[in-house]
């Protein structure tokens, strides 16, 4: 039963990202506009209290970006755009 | 024994797979700091090695498992000033927590977790952050005992605007004296306003301590950090049976922007005023036993790959006798993911 479900849901998020050429250009422009306002939160919020990290890699991004959602009360919203900044 | 396996499966898949959404993976990481710290105060020597690991476990969108331990070592002389040098090592878990997301408003925890008394302790006192190695003074107002507490928070951001947001947290405590998980018998709450366009949080915090016969600690805050300057401001006040006092800090990066384009540029000044007013101090408060009156000035220096080093030197002035304060300290920040996996 988890099995299946488990298996469905993967199998709905692959296809949920499928996307068609038509789409695939104001998906790019909106990846990039959401970047930079990712860029403007984590600045806004992040940087507050001290520098980034030099680096971050993709894998070491949403357990960071996490925790600073919880430590910096940040919304569902604020971590979206700043794990497009960090990892576009 | 198949039907625990599939759900087993079928609960990790959901949990750790649900990347699919932010595309980015959720592994867990672990992070923190090394760091050597050398401090003379009053004439009195003390060498302080530092380990402070920070582990971080996402799971799904909606979890999160982290904690922070402090490893640290603590040398001096025998007699203060001379004799051969002293040390022992210290363990302390800082937090242990579970959190959960229910939304943008709310989130729970439960576990360990910092007090959020004011703001220092909770965002600004990792040893890798802190732009001057000495907590302020009025630091044990409101996070005595251990800066820890066992019990539960709620937290979040009340209201969120684009030009403001009221951001919230409510906790309780349970006593403990168990060894290196230490906390008091405490409930409080702390509520802040943050303007992003002028970069700028005020706030206040209440604690009502429920042990030691009970008492009310309160708390105000004002961090400004203007978008343009690389120009930090922060500051706190304090109160308690204890005493009262207040804090104020300016970090300064010798730069045109927020953005580190060049040696100079990495080198920042800090200076720190504070005053303490003594009330009636018991001595698990932690607290001066006279007004104090102190500077700092510090400069910190961010080298590539996350070191820094900073150095500071400080002037008490007290009713018990005036002193000098010097540091010097070196501070690795790390991350890397705790889960094999391929480089990206």
């Amino acid at each position: 039963m988890f099995l299946g479900i488990a298996l469905l849901t993967c199998s709905l998020r692959l296809v949920s990202r499928a996307q068609t050429p038509a789409t695939q250009q104001n998906t790019g422009k909106e990846n990039k506009n959401d970047a930079e306002e990712g860029e403007k939160r984590f600045r806004e919020n992040c940087g507050r209290c001290h520098m980034p990290p030099e680096s971050l890699s993709p894998r070491e991004v949403k357990a960071v970006v996490r925790h600073m959602r919880v430590r910096a009360m940040l919304t569902a919203e604020d971590e979206r755009l700043i794990l497009k900044y960090l990892a576009p | 024994m198949n039907r625990a396996l599939a759900a087993l499966f079928g609960t990790l898949c959901i949990a750790f797979g649900s990347h699919a959404q932010s595309d980015a993976p959720n592994v867990p990481i672990l992070s923190g700091a090394l760091a050597f710290i050398g401090s003379t105060t009053a004439g009195a020597t003390t060498y302080q090695p530092i380990l402070a690991p920070v582990l971080l476990v996402p799971i799904g969108d909606k979890w999160l498992i982290e904690s922070r331990a402090d490893i640290q070592g603590f040398f001096a002389r025998e007699d203060g000033t001379t004799g051969p040098y002293n040390g022992q090592f210290f363990a302390n878990l800082d937090y242990l927590q579970l959190d959960y997301i229910v939304n943008s408003h709310l989130t729970i925890t439960a576990g360990r977790f910092l007090t959020p008394f004011n703001f220092y302790n909770e965002r600004i006192s990792a040893v890798w952050i802190a732009n001057l190695e000495d907590s302020p003074i009025i630091f044990p107002i409101g996070t005595r005992t251990s800066a820890s507490s066992n019990g539960g928070m709620l937290r979040g951001a009340a209201i969120s605007r684009p030009a403001w947001s009221l951001n919230y947290t409510a906790y309780f405590s349970a006593t403990s004296t168990t060894e290196n998980l230490q906390s008091g018998r405490a409930a409080g709450g702390r509520a802040g306003i943050f303007i992003p366009r002028l970069g700028l949080e005020v706030g206040g915090s209440y604690q009502r301590f429920l042990q030691n016969g009970d008492s009310n600690q309160s708390g105000a805050y004002v961090v400004w950090e203007p978008r343009q300057i690389p120009l930090d401001v922060r500051g706190e006040y304090a109160h308690s049976p204890g005493g009262k006092g207040y804090w104020l800090e300016g970090a300064y990066r010798l730069a045109s922007s927020r953005t580190v384009s060049g040696p100079v540029s990495r080198l920042q000044v800090v200076a720190r005023v504070q005053q303490f007013f003594k009330g009636n101090p018991a001595p698990e408060d932690l607290l001066p036993s006279a007004d104090v009156n102190q500077f700092d000035f510090g400069l910190n220096y961010y080298l590539p790959h996350d070191v820094r080093l900073n150095g500071s030197y400080g002037r008490a002035y007290s009713s018990a006798g005036n002193f000098n304060v010097w540091n010097f300290a070196v501070t690795y920040r790390f991350v890397f993911p705790a889960w094999p996996g391929e480089k990206q």
